[in-house]
């Protein structure tokens, strides 16, 4: 079985779901609120897009970096890549999270009529909301990370449904790799011509909270209103109307999306340029540049004096590297048939392989 | 209106119309109801009428209100009807025990109407039954005409015994069309009179004891009653006793049998107080008696005490009890016909006889009858609140219940409201259930609750349990499906309306009004907006306490009345037939009657025939297929 059902009993049921959302709304029997994904009535179907564009339903590593990149990786820590930066927005978006990197260049992308439309996330850490941004105003107004999982994709399948394809999309890992599914899908109905996203701009992630979050933050917090909210190592740090508070991270564990623990990529190996922190400047991110179309955004961003780049410094790859690998090999060691990675004993051997990977090495995030 | 036509003439009526009538011939004033299957028409009849006669009509909120009205306008001297069904009754019932004892003194009728075999009711309950236990007698009409005559002369008899009298009347009556002879209206002319001097009071042992010999006096009256009437030979060892439309069944079958010669028929028409010096007269010339009535055994059970109490141990009884006059339900279930009673009395009588097997007559005409199920019509806005709800449901995925209540929406526990409702029992009940059930939190019950009802329902009986509600600070989610009317039993207006039965300005109460006056919060969607509706359902269940959301849209049937509908149409282009991953959905699942399948072109299709032009399925079809042309040429 490859449809609704194997989708529920597979994936929803077992608590596996990233709300990606690129099922949502793509047939009438799929529906999301807030970050839960939902079967609405069983479609009856034995075959069906859902199942083949959900993240977590036999992903091929190799053959997606076959039909991205068109070669295999070398590095199985980063995935394929040409060139990795420092990075910065030169006018950063009010509210943006670090470098404003990811918000620059999703607005770019839009005023210079890259894509039509980007799907970003926007609402605030309290209620966070897909947005199909149409506006350089409303993707500024998407600015800043809401930590938990939103169903960034049905916007996109909301903006196809108004006959708006070849989207732009800031999204988490797992958003990157349902994204691309759905563009090479063979599912009748849902095959396309112009994908339904044609500039990936990845984020890295190593974890979604799950909606207990939400609880957390209205009753620890006793916030109304999240200014914004920030996970630097090991902890987490939430700004209200109140002021600033911070908790450790390990409490918060047992909030993380059960999903995430089996997710293999963190720095959403997929993308056209992928961006995340520094891990010590908040000023700055780390932007990993990876396909021919991401070399010719960042040209064009640096061209129009939208981005500032620098150097990314030799001797903080090693820790990047690390962490990247050190979620792989943890996804590894778990139970394999729920991370839905469709591995051969010889790439899984080589994940292994790879220096760098720690097993000791606590969350080892890199935001 | 043939209804209104001249005295002398000979017209066709229906037994509603004929009821009708009747109450007009009277000289009726005062006017009251609610609506309900098989007597909704009968007010409806009286408002148009109104204007000429010069009666007063009302829709009230519920039976009991209704029934107080009419007692009121009785007090004062006027002649008052108040219609209802027989679940209606049960509305009334407090206060129609109450008003038995007190007694009345203009003539009161109640006309109620039975539903055996539960047509257009949740069950086929027998007034009689109720009638017996508050000691009101009851008349028994078995056709169109005998419904006008004993309508009209209710009112005599009710003044007679100082005491409200109820007409049972079934469905098959009701809808029946029949010839009547038109009596004469009488002017209204009787004026109210009710001064500081008049009591009418309930408060006391003597007056079951007055309540008693007016009894005694009824089932006097009525052993001379021509409501009563015996067919047959004048010698004969076989009676069969009949009443409501039984009669022209055990006519038949008698016919069919040929047994004219060896039977007789005691027809009654005046069912309680039984006539117990004209039933035992008949009794005693005869070895077997059968039973023809609908649903109860009511008076068999009555006739068996009577002969026993008489000493008539040579009779045998023939009927439910015996088991001998019994439907596919089995006895006391279902409605009566003539192959029930044709089978009754052979087996009476010892003749042979088997019951034409349907199955084999369905065989004999080349294929079985197609089972027609339950459907909201076309465009009905509860299709689109269901599915929202139903969505919300599984979105929210805490395993949300959900509590019926009576109307259209009922059908929201068949397949065509997508098999939601778990519990479905009388007026504004769900209400009630639903802050029970929410109260059982303390015990570890954690399902969210939901309750829908109609807006009709909602000043019906639900404003009680809503304040209770709130008082106990339940937790639960009302949703009022709103249509504006009560659609169900033909669209009588309802306090929520701006005119009244008589076309008057009435003072309209909105729900709203009503629910934030109570206190609880309240808000308003419009159900074709699935989408929207269903992400509200979400938000709305995940707030504290009793609250309302209330959706709201007309009634298709009225909306779309004389009105040019926007036209829907499936554009073949976009609809990709079974390569859609939606598999059918719009004809298949949401189910809509104007959703169709063409078969021979393997697309979905729209019946432009019942298509109310709401746009609905065009909002949740995920190809933009379903291309709605607005009236004014606006697409969407
Ligand atoms: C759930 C989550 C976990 C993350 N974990 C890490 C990590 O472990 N290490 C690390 O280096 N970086 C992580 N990031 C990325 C980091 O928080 C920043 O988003 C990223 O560095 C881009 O920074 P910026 O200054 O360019 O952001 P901005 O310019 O503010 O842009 C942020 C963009 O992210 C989008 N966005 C916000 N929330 C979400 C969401 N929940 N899902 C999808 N898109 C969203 C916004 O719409 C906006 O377009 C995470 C992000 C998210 C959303």
């Amino acid at each position: 079985m490859t449809g609704q059902e194997s989708l529920r009993q597979k994936i929803l049921d077992r608590g596996l779901c990233t709300a990606c959302g690129m099922c949502v709304n793509l047939c009438p029997y799929l529906g999301a609120y807030r970050d839960r994904v939902a079967a609405l009535h069983p479609c009856g179907l034995a075959d069906g897009a859902c199942w083949h564009v959900c993240p977590r339903s036999g992903l091929d590593p190799k053959q997606m970096d076959l039909s991205v990149f068109g070669r295999l990786r070398e590095d199985h820590a980063l995935g394929c890549f040409s060139a990795i930066y420092f990075s910065r927005a030169v006018s950063k978006a009010p509210g943006a999270q670090y470098g404003g990197t990811a918000t620059a260049l999703a607005a770019l992308a839009l005023e210079a009529g890259l894509v039509p439309a980007v799907a970003v996330t926007g609402g605030d850490a309290l209620a966070p909301k897909p947005v199909l941004a149409v506006t350089r105003e409303e993707v500024l107004a998407g600015a800043g990370s809401k930590f938990t999982a939103v169903p960034t994709l049905a916007a996109v399948n909301r903006g196809q449904k108004q006959g708006l394809t070849g989207l732009g999309l800031v999204g988490r890992p797992c958003q990157v790799a349902a994204a691309r599914k759905m563009a090479e899908t063979t599912v009748p109905g849902y095959e396309s011509t112009v994908p339904p996203v044609a500039l990936y701009l990845g984020l890295f992630c190593f974890f979604a909270f799950a909606p207990e979050f939400y609880g957390f933050l209205s009753c620890e917090a006793k916030a109304e209103w999240v200014v914004r909210s920030d996970i630097p190592p090991e902890e987490l740090v939430v700004v209200t109307a109140a002021g600033e508070q911070r908790w450790p991270l390990a409490e918060l564990k047992p909030l993380v999306r059960p999903g995430c623990h089996h997710c293999f990529d963190s720095t959403a190996e997929w993308a056209d340029l992928s961006v995340g922190s520094t891990e010590y400047d908040p000023d700055w991110n780390t932007l990993v540049v990876r396909t021919v179309l991401g070399e010719k955004l960042l040209a064009l961003a640096l061209e129009r004096g939208v981005l500032e780049i620098r150097p990314y410094p030799p001797e903080r790859l090693p820790l990047l590297r690390r962490a990247a690998l050190g979620k792989k090999q943890r996804v590894l060691a778990g139970d394999r048939e729920l991370s839905g990675l469709a591995l051969d004993f010889e790439y899984e051997a080589a994940v292994l392989r790879q220096q760098g990977g720690a097993s000791g090495d606590g969350n080892g995030t890199g935001r | 209106m043939t209804v209104m036509a001249q005295a002398g003439k000979k017209v066709a009526l229906t037994g509603n119309e004929a009821i009708a009538r009747g109450a007009m011939e009277a000289g009726v004033s005062y006017v009251a109801s609610y609506p309900g299957s098989p007597t909704a028409e009968i007010p409806g009849v009286l408002a148009l009428a109104a204007a000429a006669c010069g009666h007063y009509v009302e829709w009230s909120v519920n039976e009991k209100v209704a029934m107080e009205g009419a007692a009121a306008a009785s007090f004062a001297g006027l002649r008052s009807l108040v219609v209802m069904k027989a679940d209606g009754l049960n509305v009334a019932l407090d206060f129609a025990g109450a008003l038995a004892l007190s007694g009345c003194r203009g003539g009161l009728v109640v006309l109620v109407g039975d539903d055996p075999a539960a047509h257009s009711s949740i069950r086929e309950e027998d007034t009689r039954t109720i009638c017996k236990a508050v000691h009101l007698p009851v008349l028994e009409p078995s056709s169109v005409a005998e419904a006008r005559d004993m309508t009209r002369e209710a009112f005599s008899l009710s003044e007679f015994l100082a005491l409200p009298v109820v007409v049972r009347c079934v469905t098959r009556v009701c809808h029946a069309s029949g010839d009547v002879t038109l009596g004469a209206i009488p002017p209204v002319e009787r004026r109210p009179v009710f001064g500081r001097e008049d009591r009418v009071i309930t408060f006391s042992a003597r007056l079951h004891a007055l309540l008693e010999q007016k009894m005694a006096r009824a089932a006097e009256h009525f052993a001379a009653s021509l409501f009563n009437a015996y067919s047959g030979p004048g010698q004969s060892d076989t009676l069969i006793i009949a009443s409501g439309p039984a009669v022209f069944y055990a006519r038949e079958a008698r016919e069919l049998l040929e047994q004219e010669d060896r039977v007789g028929i005691l027809k009654l028409g005046t069912t309680w107080p039984l006539p117990a010096s004209l039933l035992l007269a008949h009794l005693r010339g005869v070895k077997r008696v059968i039973f023809a009535e609908e649903v109860e055994p009511f008076i068999e059970d009555g006739v068996m005490a009577l002969a026993a109490a008489e000493g008539l141990l040579h009779l045998s009884f023939y009927g439910k009890r015996s088991g001998h006059v019994a439907g596919s339900f089995g006895p006391g279930a279902g409605e009566l016909d003539v192959d029930i009673l044709k089978e009754a009395l052979a087996g009476a009588l010892g003749l042979p006889y088997s019951r034409p097997v349907v199955a084999a007559v369905a065989q004999s005409l080349g294929q079985e009858m197609p089972v027609r199920e339950f459907a909201l019509c076309a465009g009905c806005p509860h299709r689109a609140s269901f599915w929202a709800v139903k969505a919300a449901l599984e979105l929210d995925g805490r395993g949300g219940v959900v509590i019926g209540d009576i109307g259209c929406y009922t059908l929201g526990m068949a397949g065509t409201g997508y098999h939601l409702l778990q519990t479905v029992h009388s007026m504004g009940s769900g209400v009630g259930i639903a802050g029970g059930l929410s109260q059982l939190r303390r015990f570890g019950f954690d399902r969210p609750v939901i309750c829908v009802l109609g807006d009709s329902t909602f000043y019906h009986a639900a404003l009680p349990a809503l304040v209770n509600a709130r008082f106990h600070r339940s937790n639960f989610l009302c949703i009022l499906l709103d249509n504006e009317t009560t659609a169900m039993t033909g669209h009588q207006p309802h306090p929520g309306r701006l005119t009244t039965a008589m076309g008057e300005a009435g003072d309209t109460v909105l729900p709203e009004e009503l629910i934030r006056g109570m206190g609880l919060p309240c808000s308003v969607a419009d159900p074709y907006d699935v989408e929207k509706t269903a992400v509200l359902v979400c938000d709305e269940m995940r707030l504290p306490g009793p609250r309302v959301l209330l959706l709201r849209r007309a009634c298709a049937l009225v909306a779309v009345k004389g009105r040019e509908k926007d036209t829907v149409s499936v554009d073949p282009e976009k609809c990709l037939g079974d390569a859609c991953g939606c598999a059918r959905f719009c004809s298949r699942v949401f189910g809509c009657p104007a959703n169709i399948w063409d078969e021979t072109a393997g697309r979905a299709r729209i019946d432009e025939a019942v298509c109310s032009g709401c746009g609905v399925c065009a909002a949740l079809c995920p190809r933009q297929a379903i291309v709605v042309k607005r009236r004014e040429g606006v697409g969407t």
